[in-house]
């Protein structure tokens, strides 16, 4: 049977599903694509902390911990994808597990790592992505499951295509699944692999011994209003101890709960033989049991400083792009920041590396990157655009950023976000260096920023990049036929990164001129209007000579 | 007259000859034919459409009943119809119901889009033209599994490409193009209209040579009635545009793609200027290799207006 428990919490993973399919499927609605990772109480606290900064969207994750307060980890238990992901894994791994370990010193760690993110966060450097736990499962369904099962359904389409053919099964024929592809998978893949293989040792073993969120909540649930109550009818039998996902029955004294452990699943009130378990409002005569494993402050300011520590090391990076822009600041060579991100700094603090933005992507242009952008920007998103380009009519990324790391921008600021320049490597491009007609990169540039000339000695016209009209889409740079890397390929040189303010008005400061549509010279015209002194690009001189 | 003299009297009368015998091996038509090479009409697209396939006796000369026919029309660019990147809706639309008259088992709208291809079925206008005859018509396929690996036995440069299964299957093949100029080949219509029926065309810039491959690949997909979109013309700009449109009003029908390219380009302007079918490289190496004629002055081009 379905306990009430596991069936809120099969709804709410539907429902973070669905929320993430429907981003995935380019469907801006009004409906917050990002409500879950708004609910994740350490991904925004710290977020918030290492930003300094607070919007709206933060209160959910207020109201979570507030929730808490009253009624337990309640968010653990019946909210937290991760939660419900690991219990489904736990299916898979836990008939080889041993007995439950002693409830150890092991869920010290979850503060210590708070602890730790919230030192680096206090200097302004942000490492939830290692922890925060909407921030990780949100990357793996949206960056791992979803590629796989995408591939897997395409394989499927080609197993069937022959007899979908053969019937003249139009929709099954021509049926098209995008399949994206994703770096540093790798990663994911060894995380998860890892906290699955965890369950063996014991269920749920992330939340009870490493989660920041769970640390968190922790804090807030010492003594909850409605927690777990143990009436006389107890005979020790000791099953609610075994039952318990989270370890939080004292094995010596099964009476004795650890709130801040407690997810209030209810397990052990359905296990109880002799029904003598209830959650309800406790009245204020319960005794408490003192902390057993308490760890003392010290512990608590060592593991910040080490945060703070770290962070610091980070700050001294050579990519690091700490203190005001200036000559020495080696910023990331060919890293191309999506539209509307924020200066490099504010950037990387604010982005929680969730992968909702790369997951939303509808081109697959927006990628997770390893080390370009040294330790402290890893995971973060970035634009390869070799394998696809950035249209400027879509606005997917900045729609489902979470924390606003890339700003929600209107259509008209979008045209004018601009994320780099297109540079021409002539030595690789077929029409400067092999004199081939090609001019693909003038054929796909929706700003119009690829003119093209003739050059003495060349058979036929050069592309030249016209910087003041280019935004860095990159369109030039994925449908360059040119093989491995692009003879035109978009570098961040000239990138518009504001925290605030208009893209248009500072791009016309700067003396941009960014449009994609047609310019009021074109449109419709009566036949006879000279075109003017231009040469016909394509077209050959007629070595007959007859006009 | 001294010997150098003499010589080249003799090599201009060898040119003469030539000029003279070519005049004979392409002969002008002196007997109107009832069926015209090449069939231009003027008027709105939809009926101009169908009076220049009508001049060359109408679709049910090229579509049997029973026959899988593919339309191929630019639909490469999220643009309406008024910038002349795309075939205009109506004259794609036209087509395919001319085809289901002529008893047509299977008409599929394709192309490969440059763009992606949601929105250029949608922006082009094409899909929701072609909506009222069937919603299983009009699609742009992308993914690699839609492609099969063709051997082209007349190809000079490229000799082997991954050409649409459907098109492979099918019985009939209309090139309907729009008539624009191409950054690269000078002009885009039927001849460089089939780089949208292949998967990787990358390759005909990079590794071959981009007006013999179009040759090449035109060896295989030789469309069986080109008709080419001159309601509007982007004349300058294109392939993508926006560029100057030029408001035309015409439709060329013929069964020779050559022709009809080679006609499109002695016709119109572009970039201001008139230009003669031999100066687009790729109409001119598919008249040598003989996959057409652009010689028009020897057809016989039968123009009506509505």
């Amino acid at each position: 049977m379905i306990t009430f428990w596991r069936a809120i919490q099969l709804i709410s993973l539907i429902l973070f599903l669905i929320l993430l399919t429907l981003a995935v499927s380019s469907a801006i609605t009004p409906t917050p694509l990002d409500l879950f990772l708004l609910l994740d109480p350490a991904l925004i606290a710290l977020t918030a902390i290492s930003a300094r900064i607070f919007y709206i969207a933060f209160i959910p994750a207020l109201l979570v911990l507030l929730v808490t307060l009253f009624f337990g980890r309640i968010f653990c238990g019946y909210i937290c994808p991760m939660g419900t992901t690991l219990d489904g894994s736990d299916k898979l791994f836990a008939a080889s597990r041993k007995k439950q370990p002693e409830a150890g010193k092991l869920r010290l760690l979850k503060y210590i790592i708070l602890f730790f993110l919230l030192g680096a966060s206090l200097l302004g450097v942000s490492f939830v992505f290692v922890a925060a736990p909407l921030s990780l499962i949100t990357r793996f369904y949206g960056l791992l499951v979803h590629p796989v099962l995408a591939f897997l359904f395409n394989e499927i389409l080609c197993l069937v295509q022959p007899l979908a053919e053969w019937l003249d099964m139009d929709t099954v024929i021509f049926m098209q699944i995008a399949t994206p592809r994703f770096a540093t998978q790798l990663f994911i893949l060894a995380f998860f692999g890892a906290l699955f293989f965890l369950a063996r040792v014991s269920p749920r073993f992330w939340c009870r011994n490493l989660c920041p969120s769970g640390a968190l909540m922790a804090l807030f649930s010492k003594k909850p209003l409605i927690r777990r109550d143990v009436s006389d009818d107890c005979t020790d039998c000791g099953r609610c101890v075994n039952s318990c996902p989270m370890n939080a029955i004292m094995t010596e004294d099964p009476r004795v709960t650890l709130h801040e452990e407690c997810i209030v699943c209810r397990t052990c009130e359905n296990t109880c033989p002799e029904n003598a378990i209830l959650f309800d409002r406790i009245k204020s005569e319960q005794v408490f049991e003192k902390q057993r494993f308490s760890f003392s402050r010290r512990q608590f300011i060592y593991s910040g400083l080490f945060g703070a520590a770290t962070a610091t090391v980070g700050l001294t990076g050579l990519n690091s792009l700490h203190g005001k822009p200036g000559p020495g600041q080696v910023a990331p060579q060919g890293l191309v920041r999506p539209p509307g991100a924020l200066p490099e700094m504010d950037f990387l603090a604010q982005c929680s590396r969730c992968g909702e933005c790369m997951a939303a992507c509808p081109t697959n242009t927006l990628q997770p990157i390893w080390l370009d952008a040294g330790f402290m920007g890893l995971f973060s998103p970035g634009l390869n655009l070799r394998r696809s380009y950035c249209s400027p009519e879509c606005r997917m990324c900045g729609e489902v950023c979470p924390t606003d790391a890339i700003r929600s921008l209107s259509k008209d600021e979008r045209i004018w976000a601009k994320t780099g320049t297109a540079v021409i490597f002539r030595r690789k491009c077929l029409a400067w260096e092999q004199q081939k007609s090609c001019m693909v990169c003038d054929e796909v540039c929706p700003y119009k920023a690829v003119e093209f000339r003739k050059e003495p000695g060349n058979r036929v016209p050069v592309p030249l990049v016209r910087e003041e009209k280019c935004a860095g889409c990159g369109y030039c740079e994925h449908f360059c036929p040119v093989q491995n890397q692009s003879a035109i390929v978009i570098t961040p040189m000239g990138a518009l990164r504001m925290s605030e303010g208009s893209y248009i008005t500072q791009g016309k400061s700067q003396g941009l001129n960014l449009s994609i549509s047609p310019k009021s010279e074109y449109g419709l015209q009566p036949e006879g209007k000279d075109w003017g002194k231009g040469f016909a690009p394509g077209f050959e001189d007629d070595e007959f000579g007859s006009d | 007259m001294n010997r150098r003299e003499f010589l080249r009297y003799q090599a201009k009368g060898i040119l003469w000859m030539i000029a003279g015998g070519s005049g004979i091996l392409l002969p002008k038509r002196l007997i109107a034919a009832p069926v015209p090479d090449i069939a231009v009409v003027k008027g709105a697209p939809a009926a101009a459409t169908r009076a220049a396939v009508d001049l060359l006796g109408g679709m049910k000369q090229f579509v049997k009943p029973g026959d899988r026919v593919v339309i191929k029309p630019n639909m490469s660019f999220p643009t309406p119809p008024e910038r002349a990147s795309n075939t205009h809706p109506e004259v794609v639309r036209e087509l395919a119901v001319m085809c289901k008259e002529a008893g047509a088992a299977r008409i599929l709208v394709l192309d490969h889009t440059l763009y992606r291809e949601e929105l250029c079925l949608e922006r082009s206008g094409i899909r929701k033209a072609c909506n009222s005859i069937s919603k299983k018509m009009v699609f742009a396929l992308s993914d690699d599994r839609f492609y099969k690996t063709t051997d082209i036995p007349g190809g000079k440069s490229m000799t082997s490409t991954d050409i649409m299964k459907e098109v492979l299957r099918s019985d009939v093949l209309i090139a309907a193009p729009v008539a624009k100029s191409h950054s690269a080949t000078g002009v885009s219509l039927s001849l460089k209209g089939m780089m949208g029926l292949n998967y990787d065309r990358s390759v005909m810039h990079r590794k071959y040579d981009l007006h013999t491959s179009i040759v090449d690949l035109c060896t295989i997909l030789k469309a069986d009635l080109t008709v080419i979109d001159g309601t509007r013309i982007l004349s300058t700009n294109g392939p993508g545009g926006p560029g100057k449109v030029l408001k035309k009003d015409t439709i060329i029908a013929s069964k020779d793609m050559v022709a009809a390219d080679a006609y499109a380009v002695a016709t119109f302007e572009w970039y201001g200027k008139k230009f003669k079918p031999r100066q687009v490289r790729h109409i001119r190496e598919a008249h040598e290799r003989g996959l057409g004629r652009m010689d028009v002055e020897n057809l016989y081009v039968k123009a009506i207006d509505l």
